[in-house]
């Protein structure tokens, strides 16, 4: 009990936090072993333990293992994600880099990123299937708009001053653009990224539930379908827990490519 | 200067429609060009017409009805409860310490993979669908209520102190006003969000909302439809973005730049 | 309350023909014999969570007499803030307390007017509702509020920006709404903390003349602090020079001169020297 009061205000803090949810998940479990809440509807922890163990034994829809649905759904972001930085990065350059170009597509480009892009669904399944295809264009164009918006704000909000400074020691303008625009603008495409993973990762749990049983989105919707909720449970928890890994990794990475850009505010979905 | 400062925002303005309209001249042109089939992408003439002849206004006046209910109180209940939980949890530590890690907990997980889980509760109804729009309006509201209760300079409730102001008077007085800049952006991305579950909602179940009309449209293979509802799900998503903007600017703007 | 105000035309060249114009010899003050705030052994030491404690204050021992201007001179970091929220109720002190007219000090409010170091106005209000703040929050009507708001308004001389916001104004025009501010519930102790201390030298003079002229009209016990020594020999009827580590009370001087007081006189700058030479 002495080496509780010892403890920082903020361990401490932490530490009650934590037994409250624990508390909250013996309630649980206590609540539906007296019926007050039906078993099928809210699984306890213990039951979804047990699923997650199904999960990763035999897998749910039987043989699709746990590795799998995260294999599909990881595949499918990069595939769109990649696709969509690649066509609005370069774009997104050219059109920051020329003031009537930006002028001209200004309300385009906030309109393509008020377009809720599962809005798509329909026409992509329309137009391709229900495969692959509709799920990885519709990711693509999330990750689009998000990237090219904060690439043209990148690039156009660049510091006057810098390229200033640039001109008087006589740099051409294509050593400014490729040794000061782009590295100016970098903090912000990055935020772009940041932002373009976060509406990946939404629409592709959107994109699974139609035509296919592969994917985390999938796992959670077929398990719907056979009121599973344990194992939909399992599966949210594994989106979360995805979605807060793909975004640390991305941290990671800008930490490495733009070690001078510490000080950069966090920017969050 | 007042006045070049408008005349180059008219001149922006003018610019930006002349792309939207180039836009559209382009899509028109390259449709009748035979290209691409027009049965799979219709010109924007073709969409509209295409809509107009099987849907009457009425129907689709309907549609948008449906879903700026369904969303607005969705978003309504949402916000109100991010509001409450996140100025409660700023304000006195222990509910803070309490639901924090909760919600910290659960908001990694997009408000999009919580529909199973609603239909499971509450079924296919309207009930589900309102659970996760406001789920979409609850997170980001809830997390900007509370950094904006937590940021506030200490000297403002100093000053509002040595006024003689005490408890929840400061609250509605001081911290309150002095959060609101915080509050407004979560509220504006809360929206953002919101939508984007009204669509997803009406996608998976509905038998009436925009994203139903053109998931129906789907079904039947209308084309035109689909498209003219996803470019009318866009408009009404952008002007009630820009009206909430305008209010936002209109309480807000004149003590802080938004 | 606010009858028998006087009406400043609010430019600063009016007030300093009025210090020119002004005899020194019926501004000294009369009435300083009882003692208006008494500090008796306070001691401060801050609990920072995760960090050892930081002891901010030692046996600070000082009494203020009634409608006295002292001034809390020394370096920064020295606990001159720290005093002062213990003053004015703000922050409770580790030991020891502060008696106002024999009450011990409990909690802020009740007369204690406070102008803060960073000006602290609400951003979201305009210049008079920052002024009529105080006043609405004890329920006073509307037109009555207003019109106390106005007159500071003008007394500190910014007639005409009533409904402009806070950022708005230039940094020395904040100040003075927080000044204003401070004084609309007409509190009988002014604590201010370096208020003048973020703006140029011209305007500092011109607040420092303004200062006073509001001090002699309204009849306030005040507690100034400030890094200037000079500031502090132009205002102040006694000065505390503060040291750190613990932070305390090292020496205090009356000022003996009358005012208005010309920072060039003979005998002014010979008292700074003196002061200078015993740190
Ligand atoms: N809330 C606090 N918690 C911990 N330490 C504090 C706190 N407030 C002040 N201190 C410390 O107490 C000391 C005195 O601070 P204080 O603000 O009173 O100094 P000051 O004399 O007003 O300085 P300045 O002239 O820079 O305003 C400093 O070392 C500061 O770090
Ligand atoms: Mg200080």
């Amino acid at each position: 009990m002495n080496a509780l009061f010892s403890l920082s205000t903020t361990t401490k803090s932490r530490l009650v936090g934590a037994v409250f949810i624990i508390f909250l998940l013996i309630a649980w479990e206590v609540a539906v072993d007296l019926k007050w809440l039906k078993i099928y509807k809210f699984p306890p922890p213990s039951k979804c333990w047990e699923a997650f163990v199904e999960l990763f034994t035999s897998g749910f829809p039987i043989e699709q293992t746990v590795d799998i649905h995260i294999g599909w759904t990881l595949w499918r972001i990069v595939q769109g994600y990649v696709l969509g930085c690649l066509l609005a990065v370069p774009l997104g350059v050219v059109i920051g880099s020329y003031s009537l170009l930006d002028k001209l597509t200004a309300p385009i480009i906030t309109f393509g990123r008020s377009v809720a892009a599962l809005s798509l669904l329909p026409l992509v399944i329309f137009w391709f299937g229900t495969g692959e295809a509709p799920k990885i264009a519709i990711i693509a164009y999330g990750t689009f708009w998000a990237m090219i918006a904060h690439t043209i704000a990148g690039v156009k909000f660049v510091d006057p001053l810098l390229i200033r400074a640039a001109r008087t020691l006589e740099a051409d303008q294509k050593f400014i653009f490729l040794h000061v625009v782009i590295p100016a603008a970098l903090p912000r495409i990055f935020v772009g990224a940041r932002v373009a993973l976060g509406v990946a990762f939404m629409v592709i749990v959107g994109a699974e539930m139609i035509g296919t049983i592969q994917g985390l989105g999938a796992l959670i919707n077929e398990a719907r379908n056979f009121y599973r909720a344990d194992i939909t449970l399992i599966g949210m928890a594994l989106i979360g827990l995805l979605g807060l890994g793909i975004s640390g990794v991305l941290q990671l990475l800008e930490r490495i490519l733009l070690p001078w850009n510490k000080g950069l505010e966090e920017v969050r979905r | 200067m007042n006045t070049q400062e408008n005349s180059s925002k008219l001149n922006d303005t003018a610019l930006g429609l002349i792309g939207v309209i180039a836009l559209f001249a382009i899509w028109e042109i390259v449709s009748y060009t035979g290209i691409i089939s027009q049965e799979i992408f219709p010109s924007p003439s073709q969409a509209v017409t295409a809509t107009l002849t099987t849907m009457p206004l009425s129907e689709i006046g309907g549609h948008v009805w449906a879903s700026l209910t369904r969303v607005f109180w969705g978003f309504l209940i949402g916000g109100s409860l991010g509001i409450i939980v996140g100025v409660a949890s700023g304000w006195y530590a222990w509910v803070g310490v309490l639901t924090r890690p909760l919600i910290e907990l659960t908001r990694p997980i997009p408000p999009l993979a919580w529909i199973p889980m609603a239909i499971i509760w509450l079924g296919l109804g309207e009930p589900s669908k309102i659970f996760v729009i406001s789920l979409g309006a609850f997170f980001p509201v809830v997390t900007s209520a509370y950094k904006g209760m937590i940021s506030v300079d200490p000297v403002l409730l100093r000053a509002a102190q040595t006024m003689g102001l005490k408890g929840w008077r400061i609250l509605f007085q001081v911290a309150l006003p002095a959060s609101l800049p915080d509050l407004a952006t979560g509220i504006r991305i809360g929206w953002g969000l919101s939508f984007g579950m009204l669509v997803a909602a009406e996608l998976v179940a509905a038998n009436e909302g925009m994203g139903f009309m053109i998931m129906h449209a789907r079904e039947l293979g209308q084309v035109g439809i689909i498209i003219f509802g996803i470019v009318l799900i866009g408009v009404v998503n952008l002007v009630t973005d820009y009206a909430i903007g305008v209010v936002i600017r209109r309480q807000i703007g004149k003590w802080h730049t938004y | 309350m606010s009858k028998g105000l006087v009406r400043a035309k609010g430019g600063i060249v009016e007030n300093i023909d009025h210090k020119l114009n002004s005899k020194p010899e019926n501004m000294q003050k009369v009435s300083h014999n009882s003692v208006k705030i008494s500090v008796e052994n306070v001691s401060k030491i801050y609990q920072v969570a995760d960090a050892e404690d930081v002891p901010v204050l030692k046996d600070v021992n000082i009494d203020i007499r009634n409608n006295e201007f002292v001034s809390l001179v020394g370096r920064s970091g020295c606990g001159k803030t720290t005093l002062l929220n213990i003053l004015a109720g703000l922050v409770p002190p580790s030991s020891g307390i502060v008696r106002i007219d024999g009450t011990t000090v409990t909690g802020p409010g009740d007369g204690k007017g406070m102008v803060f170091q960073q000006h602290a106005l609400f951003p979201w209000l305009t210049t008079i509702e920052n002024v009529a703040f105080g006043c609405k929050s004890k329920g006073m009507r509307k037109a009555d509020r207003t019109e106390i708001a106005m007159d500071l308004v003008k007394l500190v001389g910014l007639d005409g920006y009533q409904n402009h916001y806070p950022r708005e104004l230039s940094g020395g025009m904040q100040q003075r709404v927080a000044i204003a501010r401070a004084l609309a519930l007409d509190p009988e102790i002014l604590l201010m903390d370096e208020p003048f201390g973020a703006l140029d030298e011209m305007t500092r003079l011109e607040m420092q003349d303004e200062l006073l002229r509001i001090w002699e009209v309204r009849k306030k016990t005040v507690v100034f602090v400030t890094h200037s020594l000079t500031e502090a020999l132009v205002l102040s009827d006694r000065i505390f020079l503060m040291g750190r580590n613990p932070g305390g009370i090292r020496r205090e001087f009356s000022v003996p001169f009358s005012r208005p007081r010309h920072r060039s006189s003979v005998e002014f700058l010979e008292m700074y020297e003196d002061i200078w030479a015993g740190l």
